[in-house]
C-alpha cells in the first residue's frame, strides 16, 4: 500500500496508517527525513521557525500555545539546551499519540531531529507514557535505525548538529503529562508541578532552557517543511482528534481544525449506536467542560471552543449518550481526578477527595439537598487556588453538570431519600 | 533607564501601605518585613518557596486570580490586599479543606498550644465544619526509628520535612509516597528513618504529625519554660533552648545563631539531654574505703584528696597529673589549671585524653582556623579523614549551603562518608595509605596548580583545590591519630601555605578549646595526657586527678588506662556518673553537668558561648570550678575573684600553634610492611558514653556494636554479611557483627567507635605503624544463638 493509499485524505495520519512505516527504508521511501536533512543542513533555525510561525502551528498536548512563540522563547545562546517530548498522553480519551508513534515511529524520531536542530539542543527526551510497551519498542527501534543512518547521534546528516535521542518512561501518573511535573519525572523525582515562572524554556530539565512538546505537534514538523506553511494551512489547518465513547466508529481522525462537532460525530465517527440519542460530548478530554446538543454546531478549533466556555485541550471527545447519567459520569471524573492529583496543593488533593465523597454518597441514595451547594461551594473553592491546571479543570465541568443536569442529581437525591422513609 | 535597571528596591503597597523592600523578595516577605501576616503553612524561610498550601493567597491588582504570597516577586506597583473579601474567602476555604480530614485529637497532640494549624484555624478558619463524610484512616501512630513517630492522620502534606531532607540536610530522610489524597510522608517499606538531623524535621512539622518518641505527652506547651543555652555535646556549641519543666528538661530546640546552626540541630543536641535527669547521677562523694567506694561527706572527702596531695607537696612538686577539660565549662577549667599548676604545683596537665602518643594531634592546635561563617563561605571544601555528620553534623549543613551555592567538596577518607553524593571528588583509600594519599595530593596541587591535571582522582582533587579560592581543608582524627598522621599534617600545612587555603583542624568535642585556651596543656617540662598515663604506669606520680573526661573510655589504647591506674597511687575524679574511670577511682566526687552550671564554653570556632543553669544539680553534686577552689582552701589557698570572659566574639586558634607545649617528641617512623588486614577505627555520633548512653533515643540510635570489611575480604575470611564475627588484634580480641560492604576499601577492617560492648580501644595499643586485625566467623547470622 503506498503512503497516498493509506488515508487519501490526510497528510499525517497516513503516514501511521501506512505499511511498514517502523522500518526506515519504507519511511525514507516515501519521502522520510527529507524535512529533517534540510532543517538540518540547508536552513537556518530563523528559517525552520518563520515556516513554523507561518504555518499557524499550536501545540497538540491541550494549552494550544503557538509552536513557533515557544521556540522563539529558548534562549539562542547557552551551552546546554533540551528537547523534551512529552508522549505522556494521559488525557481520558486522548490515543492520537500512540497512534502516531505505533504507525509511524519515524514521524516523531523526525520531528524532533527538526526541533533540536532549530534550538540547537543536543539532547532530546522523549518522555512515553508507561502504558505504551509496544510505541516504545518501535520507537527505540526506530532510533536506532535512524542512528545506523546518520541521522541520530553525531554531526547527523553529515552536519554540524549533533542530537541525542533518549526515551524515557514515566511511572503511571496523569499529572506528569503536565510539563514542569514531567520534567521532575525525568529528573528522578516524584512528579510534582513547579512553579513558574521560570517557564521550561528559561529553566527547565535541569534548569537549563528547555524545549517541552507534545508528540503530536512534533509529527507535524516535517509535514509543514514539507508542504510549505501555505499549503499546510489550505489544509485546515489538519488536526488529529480522538473520537471516543458513544459513537459507532471510535478512532483517530484527521480533519481540518475547525471542523463542526456534529462532523466528527455523526460523519467521521459515525454517529450514535442504534438507540442512543447524543446527550453530550468532552471536546479535549475530561478536563475540557462538555457540551450538549445545543452546541453540536461548534467549531472544533482553539478559539471557537474557547467562546462556547471549553477548550478544545488535547482534541479527545469522548462522547456520552442518554443511557448514562451525568452524576456518574461526573462521580467518575471526579473520582480519576483524586486518585490522580500529585498531592502537593491543598484544594486539589483535599477537594475532589471531598466532591467524590459526596457524589458517591448521593450514588449510593445518601444524599442531600444541600449537598449541590455544598459541592458548588467546594468547587467554589477550588477555582483560582489550585496549584496547576489539574484542579482547575475539575469545578467547570461539575459546575456546568449541576446547572445543566440538576434535575438528574436532584431526582438521585430524591430517589434515595424516598428509600429511606 | 539606567537608573531603574540598578534600582535594588521595589516600592508596592500590601493593604492599604507602602513597603519597599530588596528587589527580588517575595510579596510574603515583604509582608513580613513590614509587619503584615500572611498565613503560612509549607513556606519555611530557610528554604526556597513551594506554592502547595496555598493558605498565603492574597489578591493583586490587575492579575485575575488570587495569587500565592510566598511565590509572587514583589514589583514595583503591585497592589496587594491581604485581607480583601475574596482572599478571606480563599483562606477559609482552604482551612476547612486541611481539616476536613484532621483528626479532632488537639487535647492529646503534642502540638496543641504551639501548632500553626490550631493557631490558624482560630484566626482565619470559620469554626465549623460542612465536612460530614468519614475522614481518613491510618494505622496512627507509626514508628520511623528509636526518635521519630509518625500520625499520617494529622499530616497537612506542607512538604517540609521532605524538602529539609532534600534541600537542607541533603539526607533525603523522608519521602513522599503515593499519590493524590493517598499522599503520605514516610520512608521506604516503614524502615526507621535515616538521617542525623530528623528533629529538625519534628521541630519545623506545622501540625502534630512528626512528634518525638522522647518528648510525646510529656508536657502543655504553656507549661514548660525555654531556657537560651548552648549545647555542650560535639563542640560546635549550637545555641539551644532547654525546655524546663519541674526541674527537668523536657526537649531541646535550636535557638537561632546565623553564625553557627542559624535555625537547626543535629540530633545529637535535640534528644541529647536526658541524661541530666539520670537516676544514676552521683549525689554524694565517695570514698574507697575496705576496696569499696562507700558513701562520704564532703568534709571525709576532700580531707582525704587534701592529705594526699600535701602528702605528694611534701616530696616535691610535678608528683601530681592531671587529664580532661573536654566536659568542663571555661571557670572549671581555669579552675583546674590554675589549682595545678599555682597549688599542687604540676606541669602535667592535659585535656587531650583521646590523642595517641604518635599521632599528629598533639603537634597541632585544635580547632577551627576561621569563624564558622568563613568557613561557610568558601568554595572548596577538602575533609581529610573528617567524617562531618559522624563528628561535627551541623558544621556539615553549612557546607552544605555552600555546596548548594556552588563550592566542591573532596573527601579523602577510608570508608564512604554518607555525604558522599554531595562530592565532587572522592577518594577512599586504606587508613594506612591517607598520609600518602595527602602527600600525593599536596604534590599533585603544588606541581601543576590546577593545569594540565591528568584523568585520576589526585589530579582531579588537586584540580579542584587549585581552582579555589577559598579552600577550606578539614583534618579530623581519623586523620591525625590515623598511621602517620604527623606526615599527614605535614603534607596539609604544606597545602595551606597556598594563598586561599585554610587548614582546619576539627578536633576537639564539648568544651576541649576551652579547656586548651585556659590552660589545661603540659606545662613548662610537662607531659602530654599519653606520657602522664605512661608515667603513672612507671609508677611516677603520686596522684592522678581526672575531671571533666572519661579516660577508661576515650583513651585509645585501653591496656594504657588500664596499666596508669595500676601504677598510680590514688586515682581522684570529678564525675556526673559512676563511669568507668569513677569505678576505678580512690575519691570520686560528684559533679554538676553542663546544663546545671551558669558559665562559658568555647567552640570550635573559638567562640565564647553562654552556658545557663536551667535545672538544680542533684544531691550534693558540686560545679567542679567549687570543689577545686574547696580543695586549694583545705591545703590553704584561696583563689581570688576571678573575671568571666565575654561570650559571643570570635578567636579562632592561631594558625601557628604547633604547640610545643607538651614537648611532644618526633614518633618513631612506622616500619615494615602493612599487615594484611588493617584495623582501623572510626568517629560514631551517637555512642554509649555516660551521657549520651543515658538518654532514651540516642541510645537506641547507637545500634549494634558492628565492623565494616569490603566483600572481597569478607569472602576469603568466609563472612557472610551480618555474621557475628571475632576481632583479633594481637592484644585482643572482641565480638561484633560484620557488614560486608563495598563502602570500605579492601584489606581493612572499620570499627566504628563508642560501643560499650565492642571497645574498640581494647583492641589497639598505640604504635605507629598500622594494627593488623584478623576476622573470624563465630556465628552467621541465620543461625540461632545461644
Amino acid at each position: 500500500m503506498t503512503i497516498e493509499a493509506a488515508v487519501p485524505e490526510s497528510v499525517l495520519l497516513r503516514w501511521a496508517r501506512a505499511e511498514g512505516m517502523a522500518q526506515i527504508e519504507q519511511y525514507r521511501r516515501a519521502g522520510g527525513y527529507d524535512a529533517a536533512r534540510r532543517a538540518a543542513t540547508e536552513m537556518t533555525a530563523d528559517q525552520v521557525i518563520e515556516i513554523v510561525a507561518a504555518s499557524g502551528l499550536r501545540g497538540k498536548g491541550g494549552a494550544g500555545f503557538p509552536t513557533a512563540q515557544k521556540w522563539k522563547f529558548i534562549p539562542r545562546a547557552g551551552p546546554v539546551k533540551y528537547v523534551v517530548v512529552n508522549g505522556d498522553e494521559g488525557e481520558p480519551g486522548t490515543f492520537k499519540d500512540r497512534t502516531l508513534i505505533e504507525g509511524c515511529p519515524h514521524l516523531l524520531v523526525e520531528g524532533t531531529l527538526i526541533a533540536a536542530v532549530t534550538i540547537g539542543a543536543r539532547r532530546a527526551y522523549i518522555y512515553l507514557r508507561r502504558e505504551y510497551h509496544r510505541a516504545r519498542r518501535l520507537l527505540e527501534a526506530a532510533i536506532a535505525q535512524a542512528r545506523q543512518a546518520g541521522f541520530v547521534g553525531e554531526r547527523i546528516f553529515g552536519s554540524e548538529h549533533t542530537v541525542e535521542i533518549v526515551v524515557h518512561t514515566g511511572a503511571g501518573a496523569y499529572i506528569a503529562g503536565e510539563e514542569t511535573a514531567l520534567l521532575e519525572s525525568l529528573e528522578g523525582r516524584r512528579a510534582m508541578p513547579r512553579q513558574r515562572p521560570p517557564f521550561p524554556a528559561q529553566a527547565g530539565l535541569y534548569q537549563r532552557p528547555t524545549l517541552v512538546q507534545n508528540v503530536e505537534t512534533l509529527c507535524h514538523l516535517p509535514v509543514i517543511i514539507s508542504l510549505g506553511p501555505d499549503r499546510y494551512k489550505a489544509l485546515g489547518p489538519p488536526a488529529l482528534f480522538s473520537v471516543s465513547g458513544a459513537v459507532n466508529r471510535p478512532g483517530v481522525y484527521e480533519a481540518p481544525l475547525g471542523i463542526s462537532l456534529r462532523s466528527l460525530i455523526f460523519g467521521h465517527a459515525g454517529g450514535m449506536p442504534p438507540g442512543r440519542r447524543f446527550k453530550a460530548a468532552f471536546p479535549g478530554g475530561i478536563s475540557s467542560v462538555f457540551l450538549t446538543e445545543a452546541d453540536l454546531d461548534v467549531k472544533m478549533d482553539h478559539d471557537s471552543l474557547r467562546q462556547a466556555g471549553t477548550m478544545l485541550g488535547s482534541a479527545a471527545v469522548i462522547v456520552v449518550d442518554d443511557s448514562l447519567d451525568m452524576v456518574e459520569v461526573m462521580a467518575r471524573a471526579v473520582e480519576f481526578y483524586r486518585d490522580e492529583s500529585c498531592g502537593k496543593c491543598t484544594p486539589c488533593r483535599e477537594g475532589t477527595a471531598w466532591i467524590a465523597q459526596v457524589l458517591e454518597r448521593i450514588l449510593c441514595g445518601r444524599g442531600r439537598v444541600e449537598d449541590l451547594a455544598l459541592i458548588e461551594s467546594i468547587a467554589a473553592g477550588m477555582t483560582g487556588t489550585c496549584f496547576c491546571p489539574l484542579g482547575e479543570s475539575v469545578p467547570p465541568g461539575l459546575v456546568a453538570s449541576l446547572r445543566l443536569f440538576r434535575g438528574e442529581y436532584e431526582r438521585r437525591i430524591a430517589q434515595g431519600e424516598a428509600r429511606a422513609v | 533607564m539606567p537608573s531603574e535597571a540598578v534600582r535594588a528596591t521595589v516600592t508596592l503597597v500590601i493593604d492599604g501601605r507602602e513597603v519597599t523592600a530588596p528587589r527580588g523578595t517575595t510579596v510574603y516577605q515583604a509582608a513580613r518585613a513590614a509587619g503584615v501576616d500572611i498565613p503560612i503553612f509549607c513556606y519555611h524561610d530557610r528554604m526556597p518557596p513551594l506554592g502547595a498550601c496555598r493558605m498565603c493567597l492574597v489578591e493583586v491588582e490587575k492579575m485575575p486570580k488570587l495569587q500565592t504570597a510566598c511565590t509572587l516577586e514583589a514589583a514595583d506597583g503591585m497592589v496587594v490586599s491581604t485581607t480583601s473579601p475574596a482572599v478571606a474567602a480563599a483562606q477559609a476555604s482552604i482551612l476547612e479543606l486541611l481539616l476536613s480530614n484532621h483528626p479532632l485529637d488537639c487535647p492529646i497532640c503534642d502540638k496543641g498550644g504551639e501548632c500553626p494549624l490550631q493557631d490558624q484555624a482560630f484566626r482565619y478558619g470559620e469554626g465549623r465544619s460542612r465536612f460530614v463524610e468519614t475522614k481518613r484512616d491510618y494505622a496512627k501512630p507509626i514508628s520511623l526509628g528509636p526518635v521519630l513517630v509518625l500520625d499520617r492522620e494529622r499530616c497537612i502534606l506542607c512538604w517540609r520535612c521532605v524538602r529539609f531532607g532534600e534541600i537542607i540536610a541533603g539526607d533525603d530522610a523522608l519521602k513522599g509516597f503515593e499519590r493524590g489524597f493517598a499522599s503520605a510522608i514516610g520512608t521506604p517499606f516503614g524502615l526507621p528513618v535515616e538521617s542525623k538531623f530528623i528533629g529538625n524535621a519534628i521541630a519545623i512539622c506545622p501540625v502534630g504529625a512528626l512528634t518525638s518518641r522522647t518528648y510525646r505527652f510529656r508536657a502543655r506547651p504553656w507549661d514548660i519554660e525555654p531556657v537560651a543555652s548552648s549545647c555542650a555535646h560535639c563542640g560546635l556549641g549550637c545555641a539551644v533552648w532547654l525546655d524546663v519543666r519541674g526541674g527537668e528538661i523536657l526537649r531541646t530546640r535550636a535557638r537561632e545563631d546565623p553564625g553557627i546552626n542559624d535555625v537547626w540541630l543535629c540530633d545529637l543536641g535535640f534528644f541529647g539531654h536526658a541524661y541530666v535527669a539520670a537516676r544514676d547521677r552521683l549525689t554524694t562523694p565517695l570514698v574507697r574505703r575496705e576496696g569499696r567506694l562507700q558513701r562520704a561527706s564532703w568534709e571525709d572527702a576532700l580531707g582525704v584528696v587534701a592529705e594526699r596531695l600535701r602528702a605528694s607537696l611534701a616530696r616535691g612538686p610535678g608528683r601530681v597529673a592531671f587529664l580532661g577539660g573536654r566536659r568542663l565549662s571555661n571557670a572549671d577549667a581555669a579552675a583546674a589549671a590554675w589549682f595545678f599548676r599555682a597549688v599542687a604545683r604540676t606541669p602535667h596537665l592535659d585535656h587531650r585524653v583521646d590523642a595517641s602518643p604518635d599521632g599528629a594531634s598533639l603537634r597541632v592546635g585544635w580547632g577551627l582556623r576561621s569563624s564558622l561563617e568563613d568557613l561557610a563561605r568558601g568554595d572548596v571544601f577538602v575533609l581529610v579523614g573528617c567524617d562531618l555528620t559522624e563528628e561535627y553534623p551541623v558544621l556539615w549543613l553549612r557546607i552544605k549551603a555552600a555546596i548548594d551555592r556552588g563550592a566542591r567538596l573532596v573527601i579523602v577518607h577510608s570508608k564512604r562518608l554518607e555525604i558522599r553524593a554531595h562530592a565532587r571528588c572522592e577518594i577512599i583509600c586504606r587508613h594506612d595509605q591517607l598520609a600518602q594519599l595527602t602527600a600525593e595530593l599536596a604534590a599533585a596541587v603544588a606541581q601543576h596548580g590546577g593545569a594540565g591535571c591528568g584523568a585520576s582522582r589526585i589530579d582531579l582533587a588537586a584540580n579542584i583545590m587549585a581552582t579555589g579560592s577559598r579552600v577550606h581543608l578539614l583534618l579530623g582524627r581519623f586523620a591525625l591519630d590515623g598511621p602517620g598522621g604527623c606526615d599527614l599534617l605535614r603534607s596539609a600545612q604544606a597545602l595551606s601555605q597556598r594563598a586561599g587555603v585554610t587548614l582546619h583542624i576539627a578536633r576537639g568535642r564539648g568544651n576541649d578549646i576551652g579547656a586548651a585556651r585556659l590552660g589545661l596543656l603540659p606545662g613548662e617540662g610537662g607531659m602530654h595526657a599519653p606520657g602522664i598515663l605512661r608515667g603513672a604506669a612507671a609508677d611516677g606520680f603520686d596522684l592522678l586527678y581526672v575531671a571533666g573526661s572519661d579516660p577508661a573510655t576515650t583513651v585509645d589504647d585501653r591496656a594504657a588506662w588500664d596499666a596508669a591506674r595500676m601504677g598510680v597511687g590514688f586515682l581522684v575524679v570529678h564525675e556526673a556518673f559512676l563511669s568507668a574511670t569513677a569505678q576505678a577511682a580512690d575519691v570520686v566526687l560528684p559533679a554538676l553537668v553542663a546544663p546545671e552550671k551558669d558559665g562559658t564554653i568555647t567552640n570550635l570556632e573559638g567562640r565564647t558561648l553562654p552556658l545557663r543553669a536551667v535545672v538544680a544539680g542533684p544531691g550534693r553534686a558540686r560545679a567542679d570550678q567549687e570543689i577545686f577552689e574547696l580543695l586549694a582552701a583545705r591545703l590553704g589557698v584561696v583563689r581570688g575573684h576571678v573575671a568571666a570572659a565575654p561570650v559571643g566574639s570570635v578567636v579562632p586558634t592561631p594558625v601557628e600553634t604547633a604547640h610545643a607545649a607538651g614537648a611532644a617528641q618526633e614518633p618513631a617512623a612506622a616500619g615494615g610492611a602493612a599487615p594484611p588486614l588493617v584495623l582501623a577505627v572510626s568517629e560514631h555520633l551517637f555512642t554509649r558514653g555516660s551521657m549520651t548512653g543515658r538518654c532514651p533515643g540516642l541510645a537506641e540510635l547507637v545500634g549494634t556494636a558492628h565492623c565494616l570489611i569490603h566483600p572481597s575480604d569478607a569472602a576469603r575470611a568466609d563472612v557472610a554479611h551480618l555474621d557475628l564475627v571475632e576481632l583479633a588484634t594481637e592484644h585482643a580480641a572482641l565480638v561484633v557483627q560484620a557488614r560486608v560492604s563495598e563502602d570500605v576499601p579492601p584489606g581493612q577492617v572499620l570499627l566504628p567507635r563508642g560501643h560499650d560492648t565492642a571497645p574498640a580501644g581494647a583492641l589497639v595499643r598505640w604504635s605507629p605503624a598500622p594494627v593488623g586485625v584478623q576476622i573470624r566467623p563465630i556465628a552467621p547470622s541465620g543461625g540461632a544463638e545461644p
